[in-house]
C-alpha cells in the first residue's frame, strides 16, 4: 500500500471516528490499526464484515454469457430430441412465448462424457470439458420472462418489474470489501442495453454499493477503464500540489463553516451536523488520489507470465478478448474484491441465436471456452478455486424448437442450464433435469431467486437476514421467495 | 387471556364483515387443548408462510377471524365441521393440488387434533401481542387538514412571517433560541441557488449589500421568482417527481422522442405561476378540458405526458400483464406523488400498514385501465401520442399527400407510357395478342428509370412527415376492473366498481359513470380543498427543496411508516394557507423565504448542536451540497460558458429509436452548454456527472433526492474532461481581464465564492500558481504555456473545492 501523509490537522480518533466514506477509507484506518483499539467498521459502509455464518467462498466471478446460450447444445443433451429431430413437441408450449416456434430441433453438436464424473460437454467446449470434475451443472434452472431485458433484470437484481438492487450490490452491503482501495463490486464490458446500469445498480441501498464498471460492451477489454480514472493532461505532482492546496482549503472552509461560538470541542456536535459530510469529502479526494493508483495496478497485466496469458488464450485474436477479461478477473479476486462480473459481448447479438445458430454459438464458444478453462485452471493452481465461486449462465436458454428456417432457436426461460465452481460447491457434479427434450425444468426446478438465496449462502449471508429498509418495510434480493439448494455444497 | 374479538369497521361505507363468535367463551380447558396441542401446530408448521410476514394464497392463520375468512380457495375452517374444511383436507392430503404443510406431513395425532379443535367451535384466545399502529383509519394522514390557531410566543422582534410563530413557539417551548441571520453574502447565495440553480453574479451581489432598505431581501426573492431560470429549477423539482425521462429504460430502452414538450410544458407552469391546482388537473385530464385557442389545447393535451412518460416492459410478451403492469405504474405513481401513499403493494394484498385494501386499488385501476395509455401491446409496444393539430401541422401533411400523389402518378403515366411503346414494338413485330404484362419486355434503360421512380416512391412512403406530437393518453373503453388474486392477471375476483380509496375523507365522495374514465372525478377529488393529503404533500415538497428536509422527511410517503411531522400544526396551517391563497406556488415561495426560518444562519451554538444535533426544531439553516445539475451549470456559469437557450430537444436519437442496443455504443451526446436541465436523461444510463452526484432513477418518483459522498465523485472532479474544459475556459475568462495577477485572484474568488479574498489566501494562491509553473517546467518549455497551465489547475481547484459546491 502506498504510504501517504494524511492531514496533520485531523486527529486519529476523529479521522476513524468520521470516515464515512466509501472506500479506501479503510486503507486511513488500517495504516493506524497497529496501536489503536477502534474498529473502524463500526462508521465505514464497505468495511469488511462477519457474514451471518462461516462461508464457503469469499467472492464470486460471474460469467455472464450475454444473450442466452442453448442448453441442448452445450451442457443437457437429449437423446430424445435427436431421435424426434423435425417432429412436433408432444407437450404445450408455454402459455408466453417470445416468438414462435416450429417443430424440435437436434443439436448439431455431439457430446461426449468427460472427466471422472462423466460429465457430459458438446464439442462446443472442449476446453472447458477438461475441467468437468470441477463443474457443478445446475440444469433444472428457471425464471419467469422471456424478453432479454427482464430476464436480465430478473437475473441480476430478482425482479423484472421494479429496480432493486443488483446481486453484487447486495453481496457489497453485506460483505463490505477486503481491499479499501478497491470497490467491492466491478463490472468489466457490461452490457448497456436491456436494464443497462440497473444491472449494476443499488437501487435505494446506498451509493457505495454501487458496482463499478470497467468499460462497456462497446469497447475492448484492453480499453476498458473505470471512468475518471486518470488525468489526461496532468502530471502526478502537479496533481498533489493541487490536491494538498485543495485539502488546505477545504479545511479551511470546515473551519468557517463551524465557526458559530465556541462550539469547537463539543463532543456531540462534532459526530453530527453537515461537518461529517464536509470531512468525509476532503477524505474522498484523498482516496481518489489513491484509487488513481491501485485500480490500475490490478489492469496492469504486464507482470503476468507469458504462459500465464497463453493459459487464458491471451495469444490468439479469438481468445484474446474473454481471456483478458478473465484475467482481469482473477487479479481483481486476488486483489479483494468481492462480486467481479465478466460479461461476455461482440458488439452483435452475441448468444441470442434466432438464426444461424450453427455458426453464431460456434464462433462465441471458441471465444470463451479456452478463457473460462484456463481460469478455473489458474484460480485451482493458485489455490483460490477453493474460495472463489465461479458462476457460468446467462438470463435464459433456449428452445429445443426451432425458429425461423431450422437454424434458430427462440429465447427459453422455463428451463436452462447453469454451472457453478469452486468455493464449497460439489464437482463433477449434475443437480436437476429438464424434460426429455429440455424445455421445461423437470426435477429439482430452481428458481433464480433459489440461485440467488444459494449463491449468498455459499457467500455466508442468509436471504433472509440480509435486508435493507426502505420506504418503510425491509427489502431483500430474494423478495418474499427463495430456497438454498444444499444439495449442491461439497 | 381474553375472549375478545375486535371488530374495527374501517370503512362506513362497506358493510362490516361480522363473524359471530362461538357463542360461549371458551372454557379453560378448551384454552389449555388449544394452547397445549393446537397454537404449536400453526407456528412450527403454518404461519411461516400464512401468518403476519407472508400470507401465501393471501391466508392467515393466525387468528380465528382469518381462518374463517381464508384465503384464494376460500375459508379454510367451517367451525365445527372438521370434514368440510379445507384445512383438514390439506393436513389429510386429500387433494393432489393442496398438501400442507409443505415440509411433510403431519402426524395422525396432529390431525386429530385440529380436527377436535374444530368440533370445538375454533377456540382461538389472542395473542397478547398487538400492533396497535397497524391500518389505523383515524391517522391524522387520512383526515383533513385541521386549522391550527398560529401560536402566541414571546420574542415577537425575531417574526417576520407566520411560519416564524410555528418554528419559534416550539424553539421556545423547548427553551433553546433561534441561530443569527445569515450574513448578506450567505443569504443571496443560498436564495439565487434555492430559486434558480445558478450563483449570483459579482453585480447581483454588490446591489444587494448596496440596498439597505428592510425589503432588499425580499425584493431580491420577487426578481429571482421573475426570472425564467426560476421555472428551469423548480421546473426540475417537479420532473423528479414525474420520473421524467427521454426514453422509456426497462427492457427497450428507445426514445421518448416527445418528452420534452412535457418538461417544456412544466417549466413554464412554474413560471407563469399556474395555480397548483389546475396543473394537477392538466396533468390528469388535460385530453379532456375545454380549450380556448390552439395554444392551450396543445399545452393541456402536453400535460397529460404525466401519466404517459412512465418505464414500460415493451417486449413482455404477455399482454394481459403489461396492461396491468402499466395500470400498476401509473396507480403507483398516482399515489406517491399526489397522496404520497404507497399504493402499488395493493396489487396483490391488502396494504399491511394503510388502509388501503386491494377493492381500493382495483376501484383506481379501473380509472387508469378505462384511460388509453397504448395503441398497440405487441412487442414492441407502442405509447400513444396525442397529435399537436395547428394550421403548420395540417399544411405538412398536405403538402406530403401532394408529394406522395404526384410521385404515384408519375410512376402509373411512366408505365402507360412504357406500356404504349411495348404494345406498339409488340404491333410492329407482327405479334397479335400482346401479353397483359409487359413489364419484362421494357427496354432495358426504361425498366431502370421505373425502378428509380418506384424507389423515390417507396423511400418517400416509408417517411411521412413527423407530425408535432405528445406522450400522453386519451380516454379507452370504459371497464371496472376485477380484483386479481395475488396480482395475477389469469385468477380473477370480484369487479370492483371504480372508486377513490374511501379512507381519504374529507372531500365529496365522486360518482362514476360509464360514460367517462372517471379521470375527471379522480381529478376534482384531489383538488377538493378538503382532501386530506393534496396540499399536505405538495408543501410539504416545497419546504423540503427550501430548507433540505420535510416538515414530515418521508416526502413521499405520508402512511403509516411514513415519519411524523416535526411541525404538524404548521404543516396543515400551511396546506390550508396554500389552498387559500389560490395554490399560488410563488406566494408560497415568499411565505417560505421571507421568514426568519430561513434566513438564519447554519452555525448553531454550541447548545442547539448537542441538544437538536439533526435540526429538527429548526433553530438554524441546515447547509447543503449544489444538487447535479447545480454543480455542472454553476461550472458552467463562473467559466462564462453557460448557453441560456430555453425549452426544446438535444436528444440526437429519433423518436421511438434504440438509445442503447447490443452494441452499447452510447449515442446521446452531452457536450452541450446549456442548462442541465435540457440533456436528454436517459433511463438505465442517466449522464455519468449526474449519476455520480446522486440525481435520481428517473424511472420513480422522488422528491427527496440523497446527498452521498463517493470518492468517484472526486476523480470526476479531479480528472473529467468537463470540469478541466470548464477550468481552462475560466482561466481564459480571468487571464483575459485587465489588471494584474492580485485583482485576477480577487475577481475569481468574486465570481466563484460571491466573496471578497483575504490576504492569506490571496498569496496562498499566488504561491501555489508559482510552485505548479515551477513544478511544470520539466514538462513544458514554453513559459506562456506553463502560466495558462498553472490557472487551469488554481481554477479547477477553485471549483472542485468544498466551499463552491455546498452552500450555507
Amino acid at each position: 500500500m502506498t504510504s501517504i501523509n494524511f492531514p496533520s490537522h485531523f486527529t486519529r480518533r476523529t479521522l476513524l471516528q468520521r470516515s464515512a466514506v466509501g472506500f479506501g477509507s479503510l486503507a486511513l484506518a488500517s495504516m493506524l490499526a497497529n496501536n489503536s483499539s477502534i474498529n473502524a467498521a463500526s462508521t465505514d459502509p464497505l468495511a469488511a464484515k462477519q457474514p451471518h455464518f462461516p462461508a464457503r467462498a469469499k467472492r464470486i466471478i460471474f460469467l455472464l454469457m450475454s444473450g442466452g446460450p442453448s442448453q441442448v447444445d452445450t451442457f443437457d443433451p437429449k437423446p430424445l430430441l435427436t431421435r424426434d429431430d423435425g417432429k412436433p413437441l408432444p407437450f404445450a408450449k408455454p402459455r408466453v412465448q417470445f416468438n414462435a416456434t416450429s417443430n424440435l430441433l437436434k443439436s448439431p453438436w455431439r457430446f461426449r462424457q468427460y472427466g471422472d464424473s462423466g460429465l457430459p460437454v458438446s464439442e462446443l467446449f472442449p476446453h472447458l470439458a477438461q475441467r468437468v470434475d470441477d463443474l457443478c451443472m445446475i440444469h433444472s434452472i428457471h425464471g419467469t420472462n422471456p424478453a432479454h431485458g427482464g430476464a436480465m433484470m430478473k437475473l441480476h437484481t430478482g425482479s423484472d418489474n421494479f429496480i432493486r438492487p443488483s446481486i453484487g450490490s447486495w453481496v457489497s452491503y453485506g460483505l463490505g470489501t477486503d481491499n479499501a482501495n478497491l470497490p467491492a463490486f466491478v463490472t468489466i464490458c457490461p452490457t448497456l442495453a436491456f436494464g443497462g446500469i440497473n444491472n449494476w445498480s443499488t437501487a435505494f441501498l446506498p451509493a457505495v454499493y454501487q458496482g463499478t464498471p470497467l468499460g462497456d460492451a462497446s469497447v475492448p477489454s484492453n480499453k476498458a477503464r473505470v471512468k475518471f480514472i486518470n488525468n489526461p493532461l496532468l502530471p502526478r505532482e502537479v496533481q498533489r500540489l493541487q490536491l494538498d492546496r485543495l485539502n488546505a482549503m477545504n479545511r479551511d472552509h470546515l473551519e468557517r463553516v463551524r465557526s458559530g461560538d465556541g462550539r469547537v470541542g463539543n463532543p456531540a456536535y462534532e459526530l453530527s451536523g453537515p461537518e461529517a459530510s464536509l470531512e468525509a469529502r476532503i477524505n474522498s479526494f484523498e482516496l481518489a488520489f489513491h484509487m488513481q493508483t491501485a485500480i490500475p495496478q490490478v489492469e496492469d497485466l504486464s507482470a503476468e507470465s507469458v504462459a500465464t496469458k497463453k493459459l487464458y488464450g491471451m495469444d490468439d485474436p479469438v481468445t484474446e478478448n474473454y481471456g483478458r477479461m478473465c484475467l482481469m478477473a482473477r487479479r481483481f479476486a486476488e486483489a479483494g474484491v468481492r462480486f467481479i462480473q465478466v460479461t461476455h459481448n461482440d458488439s452483435k447479438v452475441q448468444w441470442d441465436q434466432h438464426a444461424d445458430l450453427k455458426n453464431g454459438h460456434e464462433k462465441n464458444a471458441r471465444e470463451v471456452d479456452l478463457p473460462i478453462a484456463g481460469l478455473l485452471a489458474d484460480l485451482k493452481s493458485r489455490g483460490m478455486l477453493d474460495d472463489t465461486l465461479v458462476w457460468w449462465g446467462s438470463e435464459f436458454g433456449r428452445t429445443p424448437t426451432a425458429e425461423g428456417t431450422r437454424d434458430g432457436r427462440d429465447h427459453n426461460p422455463e428451463g436452462f442450464t447453469m454451472w457453478l465452481a469452486g468455493g464449497g460447491v460439489k464437482g463433477g457434479f449434475r443437480y436437476g433435469s429438464t424434460d426429455d427434450y429440455g424445455y421445461y425444468a423437470h426435477e429439482d426446478k430452481v428458481h433464480i431467486h433459489d440461485l440467488h438465496a444459494t449463491l449468498l449462502h455459499l457467500l455466508g449471508l442468509d436471504h433472509e437476514r440480509l435486508t435493507y429498509r426502505h420506504a418503510g418495510r425491509d427489502f431483500r434480493l430474494t423478495d418474499v421467495e427463495g430456497n438454498v439448494v444444499k444439495e449442491l455444497f461439497a | 387471556m381474553i375472549w375478545t374479538v375486535l371488530f374495527v369497521v374501517l370503512m362506513a361505507d362497506e358493510p362490516a364483515r361480522v363473524e359471530k363468535p362461538i357463542g360461549e367463551k371458551p372454557t379453560a380447558e378448551q384454552v389449555r387443548f388449544f394452547e397445549t396441542n393446537v397454537r404449536p401446530i400453526f407456528v412450527e408448521h403454518c404461519q411461516k408462510c400464512h401468518g403476519s410476514t407472508k400470507q401465501w394464497g393471501g391466508l392467515r392463520l393466525d387468528s380465528r377471524e382469518a381462518l374463517l375468512h381464508g384465503g384464494d380457495s376460500g375459508a379454510a375452517i367451517v367451525s365445527g365441521k372438521p370434514n368440510e374444511s379445507l384445512l383438514i383436507r390439506a393436513v389429510r392430503h386429500q387433494d393432489e393440488n393442496l398438501k400442507m404443510p409443505k415440509e411433510g406431513k403431519l402426524s395422525e395425532r396432529q390431525i386429530a387434533d385440529l380436527a377436535r379443535w374444530i368440533e370445538m367451535g375454533v377456540p382461538f384466545p389472542n395473542s397478547p401481542k398487538v400492533n396497535g399502529r397497524s391500518r389505523d383509519p383515524n391517522h391524522w394522514t387520512f383526515l383533513p387538514p385541521t386549522t391550527p390557531p398560529v401560536p402566541v410566543v414571546k420574542n415577537g422582534a425575531w417574526l417576520q412571517t407566520e411560519v416564524d410563530r410555528f418554528v419559534l413557539a416550539k424553539l421556545e417551548a423547548n427553551e433553546l433560541p433561534p441561530s443569527a441571520r445569515a450574513d448578506k453574502r450567505t443569504l443571496i447565495r443560498r436564495v439565487t441557488f434555492d430559486l434558480t440553480g445558478l450563483p449570483p453574479t459579482p453585480d447581483e451581489i454588490s446591489a444587494f449589500l448596496a440596498d439597505e432598505q428592510s425589503d432588499a431581501f425580499a425584493k431580491v426573492v420577487d426578481r429571482l421568482l421573475d426570472s425564467t431560470a426560476y421555472g428551469e429549477k423548480w421546473g426540475r423539482h417537479w420532473l423528479d417527481v414525474a420520473r421524467y425521462a427521454d426514453s422509456n429504460g426497462f427492457d427497450e430502452n428507445i426514445a421518448h422522442g416527445n418528452a420534452w414538450r412535457y418538461r417544456d410544458y412544466v417549466v413554464a407552469a412554474f413560471n407563469r405561476d399556474k395555480p397548483f391546482d389546475r396543473f394537477l388537473v392538466e396533468q390528469l385530464i388535460g385530453d379532456l378540458l375545454p380549450a380556448a385557442d390552439e395554444a392551450q389545447r396543445h399545452e393541456q393535451l402536453i400535460a397529460t405526458g404525466f401519466l404517459g412518460i412512465g418505464p414500460k416492459v415493451l417486449a413482455e410478451t404477455d399482454e394481459a400483464k403489461m396492461r396491468m403492469d402499466i395500470v400498476d405504474e401509473q396507480i403507483d405513481t398516482f399515489g406517491r406523488v399526489f397522496l404520497g401513499l404507497t399504493l402499488g403493494c395493493a396489487r396483490c394484498h391488502d396494504h399491511k400498514f394503510d388502509p388501503i385494501a386491494t377493492a381500493d386499488y382495483y376501484g383506481l385501476a379501473g380509472i387508469f385501465k378505462s384511460t388509453q395509455t397504448m395503441d398497440q401491446y405487441t412487442k414492441v409496444a407502442k405509447w400513444h401520442e396525442n397529435l399537436l393539430p395547428s394550421a403548420a401541422a395540417t399544411a405538412m401533411q398536405a403538402d406530403y399527400d401532394k408529394q406522395l400523389a404526384a410521385k404515384k402518378s408519375a410512376v402509373e403515366m411512366f408505365v402507360a407510357n412504357a406500356d404504349k411503346q411495348a404494345r406498339e414494338k409488340l404491333a410492329a413485330d407482327g405479334v397479335e395478342k400482346p401479353p397483359e404484362k409487359l413489364e419484362a419486355l421494357y427496354p432495358a434503360a426504361t425498366k431502370a428509370e421505373l425502378k428509380k421512380l418506384r424507389d423515390e416512391l417507396a423511400a418517400l412512403e416509408k417517411t411521412p412527415p413527423e407530425l408535432p406530437a405528445a406522450i400522453g393518453v386519451t380516454e379507452d373503453k370504459i371497464i371496472n376492473v376485477a380484483i386479481h388474486l395475488r396480482g395475477n392477471p389469469l385468477k380473477l375476483g370480484d369487479v370492483v366498481p371504480r372508486r377513490t380509496p374511501p379512507v381519504l375523507r374529507g372531500p365529496h365522495v365522486p360518482q362514476f359513470t360509464d360514460k367517462e374514465s372517471g379521470r375527471r372525478q379522480l381529478a376534482d377529488w384531489l383538488i377538493d380543498p378538503r382532501h386530506p393529503l393534496t396540499a399536505r404533500v405538495f408543501v410539504n415538497r416545497v419546504w423540503r427543496w427550501h430548507f433540505g428536509k420535510g416538515l414530515v422527511r418521508t416526502t413521499d410517503n405520508f402512511g403509516l411508516l411514513g415519519e411524523a411531522p416535526s411541525h404538524p400544526e404548521l404543516l396543515d396551517w400551511l396546506a390550508r394557507r396554500f389552498v387559500a391563497d389560490g395554490w399560488s406556488v410563488k406566494s408560497l415561495h415568499r411565505l417560505l423565504l421571507n421568514s426568519s426560518t430561513y434566513q438564519q444562519s447554519s452555525s448553531p451554538t454550541a447548545e442547539l448542536a448537542a441538544r437538536d444535533p439533526e435540526n429538527r426544531l429548526l433553530g438554524r439553516a441546515n447547509v447543503r451540497r449544489l444538487d447535479a445539475e447545480e454543480v455542472r451549470d454553476a461550472i458552467l456559469a463562473v467559466s462564462g460558458q453557460l448557453d441560456s437557450t430555453i425549452g426544446g430537444t438535444l436528444l440526437k436519437v429519433k423518436n421511438r429509436g434504440y438509445l442503447f442496443d447490443h452494441t452499447s455504443i452510447d449515442l446521446t451526446d452531452y457536450t452541450s452548454r446549456r442548462r442541465s436541465l435540457y440533456l436528454p436523461v436517459i433511463r438505465n444510463n442517466v449522464f455519468d456527472l449526474f449519476q455520480l452526484l446522486d440525481f435520481p432513477d428517473p424511472a420513480v418518483p422522488n422528491s427527496d433526492r440523497a446527498t452521498t459522498t463517493v470518492p468517484t465523485q472526486a476523480l470526476m472532479m479531479l480528472n473529467s474532461d468537463f470540469v478541466m474544459q470548464s477550468a481552462s475556459d475560466f482561466a481564459g475568462r480571468l487571464l483575459a481581464e485587465p489588471g494584474d495577477d492580485d485583482q485576477r485572484i480577487a475577481r475569481l474568488y468574486a465570481i466563484a465564492y460571491g466573496r471578497e479574498i483575504t490576504i492569506e489566501e490571496r498569496q496562498a494562491n499566488q504561491s501555489f500558481v508559482a510552485e505548479v509553473e515551477k513544478t511544470l517546467a520539466a514538462n513544458e518549455p514554453d513559459a506562456t504555456k506553463r502560466r495558462r497551465q498553472a490557472w487551469n489547475v488554481l481554477c479547477q481547484l477553485i471549483v472542485a473545492a468544498s466551499e463552491f459546491v455546498y452552500l450555507k
